[in-house]
């Protein structure tokens, strides 16, 4: 569908609207919402005969041919084919007991974050995963991505076994080689690349310091792409060394983000704590107030009270005249930050009224205030960012020293050191630096020149490739290792044994130890224990540990001192060229790169742009209209000679002369990743300082139009009262809105639930769309992949989706966002009209599903009103095989073909609880079932239990003054409540709490 | 006006005769196999599971 910009905005528009076509209101909007299925999900039938007019046969031919037929088919289908066969164990493993899951605590590493999990496993295979809930920051939730790492476990693209020049191998002969050359680097005093990813493993660290002793020669470089190297820069420059980064959210009144997408999912203990302040049941109950100024819409944007479009490189200037006025005001200015440069008066960025409010709310709140900076920010704004927290006190946000990365400039150095044949040999430890190095042309020439090149990792890569050995890493829940957190230090332990000949990098790096003469351990579940024994535990067990996964320990905050500033460096961010800013940020799906090969994440739209399985660049509204690009439309985008053609999707909220595209796509290797968008690292700059924030950029036209994989448009709701937002002044003076509630009449009875009556809430003004629960509910429910051509159709099968719905003005819209699923309604429209009563109610409220018993009529779709019934328009899941099919969670059915499917409210959660508390001789506790998406939502917008309970959180919690259901009004009586999102902008003079 | 709309006599001939025809051919291929009468001696490998096994020296949180 084509969308072409209005000339002069429209004249009536609807408040809430989700798409540009809603927003102009195109006739082929008008047409979508009033449809079910998009153009070609369904195929065109016959008017006349009722059948697909391309198969050539009529509704009378065709019951011929079958009456013909059905003597012949009847005699086949008495054949015993096919038949399988039920095995019980001859040696039953003693930890797995059929049909019970296990659970296990270990941890996964992305980068600097560390994620303490709980894993959930079947029969011996991790199925799912949630946050450890002994972890005091996490408090058992994650991140989006690291409840999808379970689907990379059983990546069919994994390698099975050591590889030398495309040769299979024994690890024997492969270690042979590895330590023949390294013994010989050692013996001739020649250097040693290790480049490996963030260590924030104290036991890991230990290791490389051993290796180093025992090879002096090593050079080993930390390397996370995503981290951001100006903000590396920045704290050095700023604190003297590598600075970790946490928001204490509960402690700021006040937060003004910088481009800083903290709310992205990425940090659960921050979700949480946003979660916790906005979840108010009151309008006197105190509540923070998030400013951003940022150049791309992003997830924190979309949750901000004031949000302000602003060219990336204009930040750091106008955090240093923020600095300046609160200095005026009285805040004590740190030693060595001058800022008498800066031009006078306020900036022009943001409107007068409103950078007053700014600079007053910051003041107010003091040390209760935080500013945060985006990773991926110029190092001047996150400068100016250090300056205004030293300035502020601020108490909201933690600092502790880091290991340091190395950032372009020190991957440049050693590139320059393998052209120069420095090198005896190099390693490459889950890093991927042909792929994500910006000149892989100069990496990849550098590279041949180092005499032995080996590479270890899970699934051959793009460096894979260009290295004579590769060894075979186990996954993450195959592996032991421990980290370091705020308040704990995490074990990670192996909850599956290794499922093929895979060594995890430890141990081979053990093995290079004991070559090197040197030998601390046998292998690295040896060396971990005797570590833990000796620095961590301190009286309890190793055993405790491994149950607990963690032994917390007090989280120390480190004095920092601050250096000062240099508001210069903000002359030089802002120093822009002609043409374009282009800002270059990690995917939500594939973070670096890394998780490019993960089927669930490809497919998870994109929290603001809705996008699956594609990177377009992002274009502002304005600059669109001056182009006359349209969605879709493949442009050309030029940086100092890489040109990348590419579709454009048009971006709202986005700033003028900014363009975003996201890292990470356009892998050349793995199954999934393979061609999936496009490569953007080649536009990364080589100045740290300014690497994700590129000037000059140029965008033109280049002819033809890519059909979008997009989600936003579909499964439209027809501009009815669905979404509602409330200001916290008119949340005090008209708790429950302007809305109409409508009286219900029914013909119907009224339903009876004998024992328990579940039903759901969910918080608008807690939910950040993040999509975590999207993702947990495809790993527990085995909801299917479809691929980019049948999402572009309509045919994603998500049970729960994220609804991102626009209020306002085109340049900068206010953003809500809605997850959206089966609302259980007790008078359900689908129900009636099923004709094999395949979908039906449950005695405790539950819109239950009888696979075997549907036909595919589609009548049910049709008649919902909320547009979350799924059909499996192909056979999306028979074919799998293992390992895929390893993944499955066998408490819940794998729908074939021709079959409706939908949330279940998570029914084989609630059996396995009310199995329990019956085998326990206890009722069910409030809370003790927990549906996949409540579980893994970070900032607990989600709750279910038992209405019929009185006692029960969700019992007063549909009590609220902003609770509604959605689409009261057509009497289904929906089980979901939603509480109206808020908003807490400065009113009438009122600030921060 | 279904009349109108029906296909050629012969087309419709063809698709009553060719469907039974070839669905009747998959049908009797499959209920009279060749090797139905004699398994050969060595039965077929089994398909190659992959070896799911417990993670050594872990300790479980519950189940």
């Amino acid at each position: 569908m084509k969308t072409r910009l209005p000339d002069h905005g429209p004249v009536e528009a609807p408040r809430f609207w989700r798409t540009l076509e809603e927003r102009v209101e195109t006739p082929e909007a008008r047409q979508a919402a009033h449809d079910e299925f998009l153009p070609g999900a369904v195929p065109a039938y016959d008017d006349v005969h009722g059948l697909p007019p391309q198969s050539g046969v009529s509704r009378r031919d065709f019951l011929g041919l079958v009456s013909a037929a059905a003597a012949l088919a009847a005699t086949v289908g008495c054949d015993r084919k096919g038949q399988g066969t039920v095995v019980p164990y001859t040696k039953r493993p003693v930890e797995v007991t059929p049909g019970v899951a296990n659970y296990y605590a270990s941890a996964f590493q992305e980068g600097r974050r560390v994620y303490p999990v709980l894993v959930k496993t079947r029969e011996g295979r991790p199925i799912h995963l949630t946050g450890n809930d002994e972890h005091p920051g996490v408090r058992g939730k994650t991140s989006p991505r690291a409840m999808a790492d379970v689907l990379r476990l059983y990546d069919p693209d994994r390698l099975r076994a050591p590889k030398a020049e495309g040769r299979t191998l024994g690890w024997t002969e492969a270690e042979a080689r590895l330590h023949g050359a390294l013994q010989a680097a050692k013996a001739a005093g020649k250097p040693v690349l290790l480049l490996s990813g963030a260590v924030v493993s104290p036991t890991r660290k230990a290791l490389l310091a051993d290796l180093k002793a025992a090879l002096p020669t090593l050079e080993h470089l930390a390397y996370e792409p995503a981290a951001g190297d100006a903000a590396e820069e920045a704290a050095r420059a700023s604190y003297g060394q590598s600075v970790a980064i946490q928001p204490r959210l509960a402690k700021a009144k006040v937060i003004l983000s910088l481009g800083a997408d903290f709310l992205n999912g990425e940090d659960p203990e921050t979700l949480a704590a946003w979660g916790a302040q906005r979840r108010l049941k009151s309008a006197k109950e105190p509540i923070n107030r998030l400013w951003v100024l940022e150049g791309p819409l992003t997830l924190t944007g979309t949750n901000a009270d004031h949000r302000y479009p602003v060219a990336p490189s204009r930040l750091a200037a106008l955090a240093f005249t923020l600095a300046r006025e609160l200095a005026a005001k009285g805040l004590p200015l740190p030693a060595g930050a001058n800022l008498s440069a800066l031009p006078g008066g306020a900036p022009a960025d943001v409107p007068t009224q409103a950078w007053a409010s700014l600079v007053k709310d910051l003041q107010h709140a003091g040390r209760n205030a935080v500013v945060l900076c985006g990773a991926q920010m110029p190092a001047a704004a996150h400068q100016a960012a250090h300056l205004l927290n030293a300035m502020l006190g601020s108490e909201a946000v933690a600092l502790s020293p880091a290991e340091p990365l190395a950032t372009t400039r020190d991957l440049e150095a050693a590139v320059q050191g393998m052209a120069a044949g420095r090198y005896a040999a190099a390693i490459f430890w889950d890093v991927n630096p042909a792929f994500t190095y910006a000149r892989a042309a100069a990496w990849k020439e550098a590279v041949a020149k180092v005499p032995l090149r080996t590479w270890i990792g899970l699934m051959e890569d793009e460096t894979a490739a260009q290295c004579q050995l590769v060894l075979p890493e186990n996954h993450w829940l195959e592996s032991w290792g421990d980290y370091a957190t705020p308040g704990a230090t995490v074990l990670q332990q192996p909850t599956v044994g290794t499922l093929y000949d895979t060594r995890q990098g430890e141990d081979v790096l053990l093995g290079l130890l004991k070559a090197l003469g040197s030998a601390p351990a046998a292998d690295y579940h040896t060396y971990l224990r005797a570590r833990w024994e000796k620095a961590v535990l301190q009286g309890g067990t190793f055993e405790q540990a491994l149950h607990d996964g963690l032994v917390k320990v007090e989280a120390k905050t480190a004095a920092l001192a601050f250096r000062g500033a240099s508001v210069a460096s903000a002359e030089r961010a802002a120093k822009g060229a002609e043409g374009f800013e282009l800002v270059l940020f990690p995917g939500f799906a594939p973070h670096d790169g890394r998780h490019a090969n993960n089927s669930w994440l490809q497919e998870t739209p994109d929290p603001i742009s809705k996008m699956t399985w594609d990177n377009p660049v992002a274009v502002s509204v304005q600059d669109a209209q001056a182009l006359g690009i349209q969605e879709g439309d493949f442009v050309t985008l030029t940086l100092e000679g890489t040109t990348l053609r590419l579709p454009a999707v048009i971006q709202p909220g986005q700033a003028k002369g900014v363009l975003a595209l996201a890292l990470g796509y356009g892998r050349t290797t793995g199954g999934v990743a393979k061609g999936v968008g496009a490569n953007a690292y080649p536009l990364l700059g080589l100045d740290p300082a300014t690497a994700n924030v590129r000037p000059g950029a140029r965008l033109a036209k280049a002819g033809g139009r890519k059909e979008l994989s997009r989600t936003q448009s579909h499964h439209r709701m027809e501009g009815r009262d669905i979404v509602r937002s409330l200001t916290m002044d008119e949340f005090l003076h008209h708790p429950q809105g302007h809305h109409h509630q409508p009286e219900l009449v029914t013909l119907y009875e009224e339903q009876k639930f004998p024992d328990h009556k579940w039903g759901m809430v969910i918080d608008l003004a807690a939910c950040v769309g993040c999509s975590a629960c999207v993702v947990a509910c495809q790993s527990e429910n085995n909801v299917p992949v479809v691929g980019p051509e049948q999402v572009a159709k309509g045919r994603e099968m998500h049970w729960i989706r994220i609804d991102r719905y626009y209020e306002g003005e085109l340049e900068n819209p206010k953003v809500v966002h809605q997850p959206m699923l089966c609302q259980h309604c007790d008078s359900a429209p689908c129900e009636n009209v099923c004709p094999v009563n395949a979908t039906n109610h449950s005695p405790d409220g539950l819109n239950q599903m009888a696979y075997n018993r549907c036909v595919g009529t589609r009548y049910c779709a049709n008649n919902c009103p909320y547009k979350v019934r799924r059909f499996n328009f192909l056979e999306y899941t028979a074919y799998k095989t293992e390992p895929e099919t390893l993944a499955y969670n066998p408490e819940v059915t794998v729908r074939p073909r021709g079959v409706m499917e939908k949330c279940s409210f998570c029914v084989q959660r609630i059996n396995d609880v009310k199995i329990r508390a019956k085998g326990e001789g206890r009722s069910i506790l409030d809370g003790e079932v927990t549906t996949a998406c409540m579980a893994g939502c970070p900032s607990d917008a989600i709750v279910f239990g038992d209405l019929k309970d009185p006692k029960s959180r969700i019992a007063q919690l549909v009590t609220a003054t902003r609770a509604y259901k959605v689409l009261e009004e057509v009497g289904a009586k929906p089980a979901i409540t939603y509480l109206a999102d808020l908003k807490n902008p400065v009113e009438g003079g009122h600030h921060a709490n | 006006m279904a009349d109108a709309d029906r296909k050629p006599l012969l087309d419709r001939a063809a698709a009553l005769l060719a469907g039974p025809f070839l669905l009747g051919r998959q049908a009797l291929s499959l209920a009279f196999l060749s090797d139905r009468e004699t398994p050969s001696e060595e039965p077929a490998l089994a398909l190659q599971r992959i070896p799911v096994t417990p993670p050594e020296h872990a300790i479980k949180r519950r189940g």
